[in-house]
């Protein structure tokens, strides 16, 4: 016992379930430490305890049990062998940016490495499902940013956050991923790649102890600490109920910037943005009007605008823009443009091969 | 005469294997006794021939009387041995003259009353019996029609054994009549209550069939529910090419096989369209069963399997398809050995998008990604890489429905398949393979060669496009059969480019959300 750290209590005093933040922060502020705290546990002194107002006899029987059922240190050690690393809202570490507010984590756990406090930080958020209009635009976004030297916040789910903190990573900036389950735990797997990217050119941190499973109920609230540590917050497609306008919200109440994508008036997947820009969030026209709000110097290579320069023959003109970043039928297209069927499928082959559009769904294209 | 032999036949798979039946009628305790590896139903035989014996006039000595099938390596099974150890009994106890009977095949079932009932299996069985010289092949009379489906053969039908005894002692020299050899074969044209001209619009689904059709290519149709998928696949019965002689002798042994043949007209001469239900288990599918019979692949096998909803198969009875898919042979192997059965299937399937059917609209579209990436998941990626076109079938508009000019009817596009299908016949005249779905590598070699230009484009394809070696062949051949559609000896660009729009779906990107 005697060569255990301090900070061994204070993991174990982090990790005890359930109870809430606010209880862990006031027994924490009463006793100075963890340490304190697990001793008058573990000696049975439990009038200390009962003086404290807002403590059920509830909870003072959970931190009885944790105190004399868990094995101090031993997930501390291996944790710190794992690469996790444990910080609570005491320790210098802990971002500055979430300090400010009410109810944020009584401690993280983060592998990689947290937000620079200087650097201008942006969340890109948006829906799962997302359409290749969206991922396009949050990847010229996340670049743009990134190259700017903003770090992308980020959820690390499919569809909008992953396609941004991808992109962020390629144009070799930094990203973090907040996740809702814990640390040690890659979901959705299908996103493992970007996991340990994100470990490599930034960093990945929770709230949720080690181990915990990705349950439906903890993404909602991790929306605040995404909404916490960004400086602005980009909504690029989000659904009338989307988790996306959670975050925003939540971005609404401490004070940030909104900004949201606007989309064709009658995409579904857009609807959330377009609510949002009614209520008055900032409109994303380009990387450039959003950085000169940010007042930061951006190096553009910006291909949003490009009246294509691209050297095509009239029908492959026609063609090509006829298809945007929304699907195109085949039907659809024979429809639009009038093109003898045949005529169609040769200048949609040789578009594909010169690689200006592809196929997302059967005899479906977009423009890559 | 105390000693007699008579020739019939088993059916293991799709494979005859003559059988000779022994009888010997001696001295000794009066038992009846059957030997040579039988199955129950076999030596049920023995009560049914001796009653039917007795009950058409003869006496049955009270002599000890041993039955005889060999091989004795080959199990026999079924009813058509009553036949055949009838005669052989009645020529041991010289009730029938063996010498007009010497080198004949005789198979039948017997009724108590000595009528003779029809059997399964007499054409694979007739077949044989030609190659095998012999002499007569007596048959139920039942199944007369489907053994004078060969020609060349003696062949005698038979109602009861009397029947067989008056001819056979009123006659003299060889019994039954040679089947001559045909002028023509009557040409039927399958009349059917649906038509491609019921379709409104979808004129790029319906050339899609076209060409699947007339290269025998699998065609995989994916769209929104209410699109016309099923529609499409009914009416392509209506415009599968006429058959030669030789396809319909094939078709027709498999379902005589299965027991499926009408007495009338057992000539099996429109091609098989098998619409196959996702209940459908592997055995339904492939054939099989402890004595294996033929499946539905094997009953589609010149025609068209068709499998609606292809994503609610049960993803192992789909990946069974892939063996049959490439070699065109459906194996089963048992321990006794390996059946064969052929599979030489079009296949046709259907199949939405997502569950909900609207992928990728994403207005419409009311699933998650987990949900499409799994639904697509159900689908293997070497399965959707057998699969030759693969078409969208989109929401009909109501301009084309509404429209009222004239839609090409089926007799129309039949035409152009079955002048797309002589040309390739006339290009394989001395090869086995008829059509380009089934072209071997090196005949690719031979028959899709490729002008530079053409070389030069599908070089880039197989980068951009991410082909493999087996959808870059896919696409070669299905290229193929829209040069000969067009009646071009060479295949062209545009041949190239609309076989391309067809190629399958690459999973890489299929549902990359």
């Amino acid at each position: 016992m005697g060569k255990t750290s301090e900070m061994e209590y204070e993991w174990w005093f982090a990790s005890v379930k359930p109870l809430s933040d606010k209880k862990k922060r006031l027994l924490r502020e009463t006793f100075g430490n963890g340490k304190d705290i697990y001793k008058k546990l573990y000696n049975i002194e439990e009038k200390h305890f009962h003086k404290i107002r807002g403590l059920t006899d509830k909870d003072i029987q959970v931190l009885q049990k944790s105190a004399r059922t868990v094995e101090i240190g031993r997930a501390y050690e291996e944790a710190l062998v794992r690469g996790i690393r444990f910080v609570p809202y005491f320790v210098e570490e802990y971002p500055r940016r979430l300090r400010k507010y009410q109810g944020m984590p009584y401690a993280l756990y983060v592998k990689g490495k947290l937000p620079e406090e200087d650097r201008p930080t942006a969340a890109i958020v948006g829906a799962r499902k997302c359409t290749p209009y969206g991922e396009e635009l949050a990847i010229l976004f996340a670049e743009q940013l990134a190259l700017a030297g903003v770090q992308i916040i980020s959820g690390m789910a499919n569809g909008i956050d992953g396609a941004a903190q991808r992109a962020a990573i390629a144009a070799g900036g930094m990203s973090f991923g907040v996740l809702g389950c814990g640390i040690d735990v890659c979901y959705p797997r299908e996103n493992r790649g970007l996991y340990t990217d994100l470990q490599q050119h930034g960093g990945v941190l929770s709230e949720q102890t080690v181990g915990t499973p990705p349950l439906r109920e903890y993404f909602p609230a991790r929306n605040r600490i995404i909404s916490g540590l960004a400086d602005v917050v980009l909504v690029m497609e989000a659904g009338e109920r989307s988790g996306s306008l959670i975050t925003a919200d939540l971005a609404l109440e401490q004070g940030k910037d909104i900004y949201a994508l606007p989309g064709p008036v009658t995409s579904v997947l857009s609807r959330g943005c377009h609510e949002l820009i009614r209520q008055g969030a900032g409109i994303l026209i380009s990387p450039e009007i959003l950085l000169e709000d940010m007042e930061l110097d951006g190096d553009f290579i910006n291909n949003l605008h490009d009246e294509n320069k691209k050297v095509l023959e009239s029908n492959e003109n026609m063609v090509y823009a006829s298809i945007g970043l929304f699907p195109k039928s085949l039907s659809g297209l024979l429809a639009e443009t009038k093109l003898p069927a045949a005529e169609l499928m040769r200048t949609l082959v040789s578009l594909e091969i010169k690689g200006y559009i592809r196929e997302l769904s059967k005899n479906y294209y977009i423009r890559t | 005469m105390s000693f007699s032999r008579i020739m019939s036949a088993a059916l293991r798979g799709m494979e005859v294997i003559p059988v000779q039946v022994e009888a010997d009628v001696s001295n000794g305790l009066p038992i009846f006794h059957m030997v040579g590896y039988l199955s129950a139903e076999v030596k049920e035989a023995g009560e049914r021939v001796r009653t039917a014996v007795h009950n058409s006039g003869f006496t049955l000595p009270a002599k000890r009387t041993v039955i005889n099938l060999s091989p004795g390596n080959v199990r026999k099974r079924g009813t058509s041995y009553d036949l055949p150890i009838a005669l052989s009994i009645l020529i041991a106890i010289g009730e029938l003259d063996g010498i007009r009977l010497q080198n004949c095949m005789a198979v039948g079932e017997l009724g108590l009353d000595g009528n003779i009932r029809g059997v399964h299996g007499i054409l694979p069985i007739a077949a044989r019996a030609k190659e095998e010289g012999v002499a007569c092949l007596i048959v139920p009379a039942a199944n007369e029609p489907e053994a004078r489906l060969v020609e060349g053969l003696r062949i005698l039908g038979i109602d009861s054994l009397q029947d067989l005894c008056y001819k056979l002692k009123t006659g003299t020299g060889m019994i039954g009549t040679i089947q001559k050899k045909r002028e023509s074969k009557e040409e039927q044209v399958m009349e059917s209550s649906v038509d491609f001209a019921d379709i409104k619009g979808q004129q790029a689904v319906k050339r899609a069939a076209e060409v699947a059709v007339a290269g025998h290519h699998n065609l995989l149709m994916l769209g929104p529910p209410g699109g016309g998928k099923s529609m499409i696949a009914k009416r392509i019965p209506t415009i599968l090419p006429s058959m030669t002689w030789e396809e319909s002798i094939q078709i027709t042994k498999a379902y005589s096989i299965a027991g499926m043949l009408s007495q009338e007209h057992p000539l099996v001469t429109v091609r098989p369209f098998r619409e196959v239900h996702q209940t459908a288990t592997r055995t339904s599918l492939l054939g099989g069963g402890a004595w294996p019979r033929p499946g539905e692949l094997t009953l589609a096998s010149g025609g068209v399997l068709f499998l609606d909803e292809l994503a609610e198969f049960p993803k192992p009875v789909l990946e069974m398809l892939r063996q049959p898919l490439e070699e065109r042979i459906v194996r089963i192997t048992r321990s006794q050995g390996t059946y064969f059965f052929p599979a030489d299937i079009m296949l046709v399937a259907a199949m939405n998008p997502c569950p909900c059917g609207y992928y990728p609209d994403y207005n419409k579209c009311i699933c998650s990604t987990g949900q499409i990436r799994h639904y697509q998941g159900k689908i293997s990626q070497p399965f959707l890489g057998r699969m030759d076109i693969c078409v969208e079938v989109p929401k009909v508009r109501y301009e084309d429905l509404s429209g009222d000019g004239p839609e090409e009817t089926s007799a129309a596009i039949r035409y152009r398949v079955e002048r797309a299908r002589k040309r390739q016949m006339e290009r394989c005249r001395d090869g086995n393979v008829k059509y380009n779905a089934q072209l071997s590598g090196k005949e690719m070699e031979e028959h899709c060669r490729l002008g530079k230009q053409e070389d030069q484009m599908m070089r880039q394809a197989f980068d951009r496009l991410s082909l493999n070696a087996r959808t870059y062949h896919k696409v070669l051949k299905v290229a193929r059969t829209i040069a000969d559609l067009d009646g071009e000896e060479q295949i062209g660009m545009e041949h190239l480019q609309e076989a391309l729009i067809y190629r399958s779906i690459d999973k890489k990107y299929w549902g990359n959300l």
